[in-house]
């Protein structure tokens, strides 16, 4: 188990040092911020003064070790626009987004799961072509146009509840069910077929035919078995919780990470942008690092073979 | 029945396998959509009524349905909503296609590169397809088109690197498959170089699955490139695209709703067409994808 745990380490720590390079290269080579910031007008010494302060004046690779050490000892820079430290305006923004996608992560998983099960369990019925006619209509639907139908509906139409903006818990509604519906949808149909991959199975016939009642069969045996794939998928969306509401912020605008990163962009505020990319990253990474690790708490095989390689 | 009756058992021709009667009556009904809105790219110059960009005062915003000479309505600046979204349609089905073909290619190339080298080669391929996936594509794309500035070459290549890694690891593991087989073997006994392997025997025998993924991630690429025009940060003015439309049209919601409602019809009608025709091709085709 030990050299499983150090090698899925070592890859994440790879795949995190990517992430930074990659932050690097395409944030900092891409165009002179000090332009940008100051304008094409700006007085040449005016931009020299900037360039030296925010470090633009060194070389390329001291620059590249420089931002390295930096992150090492927690330093992320300085927003360019407002000049206060990029990962204090990040991190206050967390919040606002977590009340947007916990919540829609839990109507996922609450609508999702069960109705996936249910349909895997009941194939063929008018319940289980309905969750795959909503799953492909989940799929199809991008959510801004299922955000703004339901604006349309809801705020402009009916007026029952408001289309933008974070002052009651009401503007939370739609974000949030704009944000579960989809993901119940997709969530649902992977469910499902999981499901009905293990259902397939020769042990489930095994299990059944030396008498065990259908409940047990499906709880001791089909359950646990669908569980591991679904578990990879569950892993990717506690993953994005803190960058899947990009659009639906936009929409709503909600004052969250998504919204952040927006206007961070279009304003090409570096230190941001980069600090908005590596929380998303290491967010990722380390979800995906927790799965593989609750892979071998699930999957007997997983940790025999583990053993066998030690 | 006699057991010379084929008759109930017809033999399974995997190239004949997409014979209309065949198709469920919402494949069909996908396949036409699509058809219909290629027809509509491919002829945008001919049959848009009105030039894209130009504006007629004097009919702003007028409700679809409303007047001949512009049936799906105007938008604020009197522009014909018809003309602008068949414009829209040639623009993101450009993006979107453009971005699939290299997608799929650089996959493919990379997963044979990975097969062929294996070692070093393999685990730096793996490496970058673990780095795509520690990163939302939108919050990489945001980063990069907003950094690089925006015109249309750049932002099909960026969409071109959408999906690359689903295309590696299917083409990588199929030709290590396939390398294990007489095929390939024979051929590189005869002194095929591996070039001609990979491209003239290893490729078309795996080209269905390739095709399936194609199907599934084109849908994918243009909600993505709807997203990215949507948020203002994708197609740029005066260039229009669907989701440069539903942007537009979302500061009208109240009062002009068409404009946002026709293009957004529109997304939702051809991906989900793509997906069923994908998703139904894949049933046929290649049962072992997920």
């Amino acid at each position: 188990m030990i050299p499983f745990i150090l090698t899925r380490l070592l890859r994440a720590l790879i795949t995190i040092a990517l992430v930074v390079t990659f932050a690097f290269v395409v944030l900092r080579l891409s165009g002179d911020p000090a332009t940008i910031i100051l304008g094409p007008e700006a007085p040449p010494e005016a931009i020299e003064a900037f360039r030296k302060s925010w470090g633009l004046d060194q070389p390329v690779l001291v620059q590249y070790l420089q931002y390295f050490a930096a992150i090492f000892q927690g330093d992320l820079g300085m927003s360019m626009r407002d000049g206060r430290p990029a990962f204090e305006l990040v991190v206050e923004r967390i919040p606002a987004t977590l009340a947007l996608t916990l919540p829609a992560l839990m109507l996922k998983l609450a609508l999702g799961l069960p109705a996936g099960v249910y349909a895997a369990l009941h194939q063929g019925t008018a319940f289980d072509r309905s969750v795959m006619v909503a799953a492909v209509f989940g799929f199809a639907i991008p959510s801004f146009v299922l955000a703004l139908g339901l604006v349309l509906v809801f705020a402009v139409n009916l007026g029952w509840l408001p289309s933008g903006g974070r002052d009651t818990v009401w503007h939370a509604v739609l974000p949030i069910i704009t944000l579960g519906a989809g993901g119940a949808a997709a969530l649902a149909r992977f469910t499902r077929s999981a499901m009905l991959e293990v259902l397939g199975r020769p042990y489930i016939r095994t299990a059944s035919a030396k008498g065990l009642l259908w409940a047990v069969v499906v709880r001791g045996h089909a359950l646990p078995n669908a569980a591991i794939p679904t578990v990879t998928l569950i892993g990717f969306l506690v993953g994005s919780l803190i960058a899947g509401a990009v659009v639906v912020e936009s929409v709503f605008s909600w004052p969250g990470v998504g919204r952040l990163l927006v206007v961070a962009v279009a304003n090409r505020d570096l230190a941001v942008v980069q600090c908005i990319l590596l929380l998303v990253a290491t967010t990722m990474v380390t979800s995906n690092l927790i799965v593989d690790f609750l892979y071998g708490a699930l999957d007997p095989r997983l940790r025999q073979g583990a053993r066998a390689a030690a | 029945m006699s057991i010379f009756d084929t008759s109930a058992n017809p033999p399974i021709r995997a190239r004949h396998i997409l014979r209309w009667p065949d198709m469920p009556w919402y494949v069909t009904l996908a396949t036409v959509w699509l058809l219909l809105v290629l027809a509509v790219a491919l002829l945008a110059d001919v049959i848009t009524p009105h030039v894209f960009t130009a504006m007629d005062l004097n009919y702003r915003l007028v409700p679809p349905f409303q007047t001949l000479a512009h049936p799906l309505g105007t938008d604020e600046l009197g522009r014909d909503v018809l003309s602008r979204l068949i414009v829209s349609i040639r623009v993101s089905l450009l993006i979107a296609f453009g971005a699939t073909v290299i997608s799929a290619v650089l996959g493919t190339t990379l997963g044979f590169l990975a097969a062929h080298f294996r070692g070093i080669v393999e685990q730096a391929v793996l490496m970058l397809a673990d780095f795509q996936a520690a990163l939302p594509f939108l919050i990489l794309a945001l980063s990069v088109l907003a950094f690089f500035g925006n015109s249309l070459p750049l932002l099909i290549g960026l969409m071109g690197l959408y999906g690359w890694e689903r295309y590696a690891r299917i083409a990588r593991g199929l030709a290590i498959s396939a390398s294990a087989q007489g095929y390939a073997t024979a051929i590189t006994q005869l002194g095929a170089k591996p070039i001609r392997v990979y491209l003239r025997h290893i490729l078309p025998n795996i080209a269905s699955t390739l095709i399936v993924s194609m199907t599934l991630i084109f849908p994918e690429v243009i909600l993505l490139e709807s997203g990215l025009s949507f948020l203002g940060l994708g197609v740029q003015p005066p260039m229009t695209s669907l989701g440069n439309m539903v942007g537009y049209g979302r500061e009208y919601i109240t009062r002009a709703s068409w404009i946002m409602l026709t293009p957004a019809t529109l997304i939702v009608l051809t991906t989900l067409a793509v997906s069923l025709l994908g998703d139904w091709l894949r049933d046929k085709l290649d049962p072992t994808l997920d």
